[in-house]
């Protein structure tokens, strides 16, 4: 089980899209970029990730497609899959998600939230350990935005997610757009809940931008990130040092010096709570 | 003990939030209609940018009509097994043709080279008759071992 000490330091990262390998090549003082697995072919690496390697960047494999959260097992080939682009990188760990993607043989191409229940909690923590037992490397989960929500749930967000870490020992991939999408659309508050995930078992932070339509907050990936999201990533720091943030964006990519003031941002935020954190200790 | 949890009971549930959420309706007992419909017409519009990204012509032809356009269609068709959109974009276009909106030469060209390049058997052959960018004949062929080919011939009266 790895301790707080040993979940490796992984600095400033950006989610790696072929639309922006330039500007993320030139862009100064990331640690750490993040890539879909299931863009990555059988074998080889997109020429952008093979040059991330070669300057220094950490690389994290990220899946969208082994629905953890679904009735089903996890598919050994895609767990293979996985395993194989975790290994090509040399990474630290993988992320995937706490949600299904298919259910009766249908794709639902979203990332969909499971029931807050005891027995949704068994099934999850199984199909975890399964996907632990097949990877060659720390696993970190992430909990989604949803706007929808399923009745009769016996926890709320951060119980369930801490109940989930602890009972797998899997690492926490936290994500405050998520936590703020959800806590703005089902009415709780974002700080409250914030404390009571599992801070000490984070392996990295996601950031990403989205944008209100009639009083929803949609997380899109496709605008800017909204102050709302930087305040809870000063927020978190003044509470812990996370040992990664990094910025998502897969969609409207904008202008590269637009994304590197947005990564400055994110970078002032983590200073501003970091020295609440270091004055109140 | 707690008994083991019932995946097959799960996954009836699972399937049928799923489909309520591609149709935008049926919502199981205890669901926020309001909330659904908003989390049904996010999927079907993350469904439909794939689609324009895909088939930039179509979108564009289509314009501030395509969203709308393709959710009636997206609640009705699921996405192609293989989630390929450049399928899914073709079976959206077959829909709204049969529907009878008239599309841009150049998404009728998108149209004709995208079916030509999913063929993966036997002999495709299409002639369209274009005004953009100049008055011609496009003819797209897919043979087999040769793949997808296409020529335009211009109508235009050569200037003497």
């Amino acid at each position: 089980m790895e301790t707080t000490r040993s979940i490796t330091r992984l600095g400033q990262g950006a989610g790696w899209r072929p639309q922006i390998d330039g500007a993320l090549a030139r862009a100064d003082g990331l640690g750490f970029i993040e890539v879909i697995a299931e863009d990555v072919g059988a074998e080889g690496l997109p020429d952008g990730v093979a040059a991330a390697l070669r300057r220094g960047l950490q690389v994290v494999p990220h899946g969208v497609s082994l629905s953890l959260g679904g009735a089903q097992r996890p598919d050994p080939a895609r767990l293979a899959h996985l395993a194989s682009v975790a290994e090509r990188v040399g990474a630290p760990l993988v992320s995937e998600h706490i949600a299904f993607v298919r259910a009766d043989g249908r794709e639902s191409g979203h990332l969909l939230p499971v029931p807050r229940t005891h027995e949704a909690l068994e099934i999850l923590c199984e199909n975890v350990a399964i996907a632990q037992e097949a990877l060659p490397v720390p696993l970190a989960l992430e909990h989604v935005a949803t706007l929808v929500e399923w009745p009769g749930a016996e926890m709320d967000e951060a119980n369930f997610v801490r109940a989930l870490i602890e009972r797998t020992g899997a690492l926490l991939l936290l994500d405050l757009s998520n936590l703020f999408a959800n806590a703005h659309n089902h009415g709780y508050d974002a700080y409250e809940s914030l404390a009571r995930f599992p801070l000490d078992r984070i392996a990295y932070v996601h950031v990403g931008g989205g944008t209100f339509r009639d009083g929803v907050y949609h997380d899109t990936h496709a605008h800017p990130v909204v102050d709302g999201v930087l305040h809870l990533v000063e927020g978190l720091f003044a509470l812990t040092d996370a040992p990664g943030v990094l910025l998502e964006r897969d969609d409207d990519f904008p202008p590269e010096d637009e994304m590197n003031a947005e990564l400055a941002a994110i970078a002032d935020a983590v200073r501003r709570g970091s020295a609440h954190r270091v004055a109140a200790a | 003990m707690s008994p083991p949890p019932d995946r097959s009971a799960y996954a009836a549930r699972q399937a049928q939030l799923l489909d309520a959420l591609l149709r935008g309706d049926g919502y199981p007992e205890g669901f926020v209609a309001a909330k659904a419909d908003a989390a049904g017409r996010s999927l079907r519009r993350k469904r439909g940018r794939l689609v324009a990204h895909a088939w930039p012509a179509l979108a564009l032809a289509l314009g501030e009509f395509f969203d709308e356009r393709f959710d009636t269609f997206a609640r009705e068709v699921d996405a192609p097994a293989s989630g390929d959109p450049h399928e899914d974009g073709l079976a959206f276009a077959r829909r709204i043709m049969r529907d009878g909106v008239q599309l841009s030469d150049d998404a009728r060209v998108e149209l004709l080279l995208t079916r030509a390049a999913l063929r993966r058997r036997g002999v495709f052959l299409r002639v369209a008759r274009l005004r953009r960018p100049y008055p011609r004949v496009l003819v797209v062929v897919r043979l087999p071992l040769a793949g997808a080919l296409h020529r335009s011939f211009s109508l235009r009266r050569r200037a003497r």
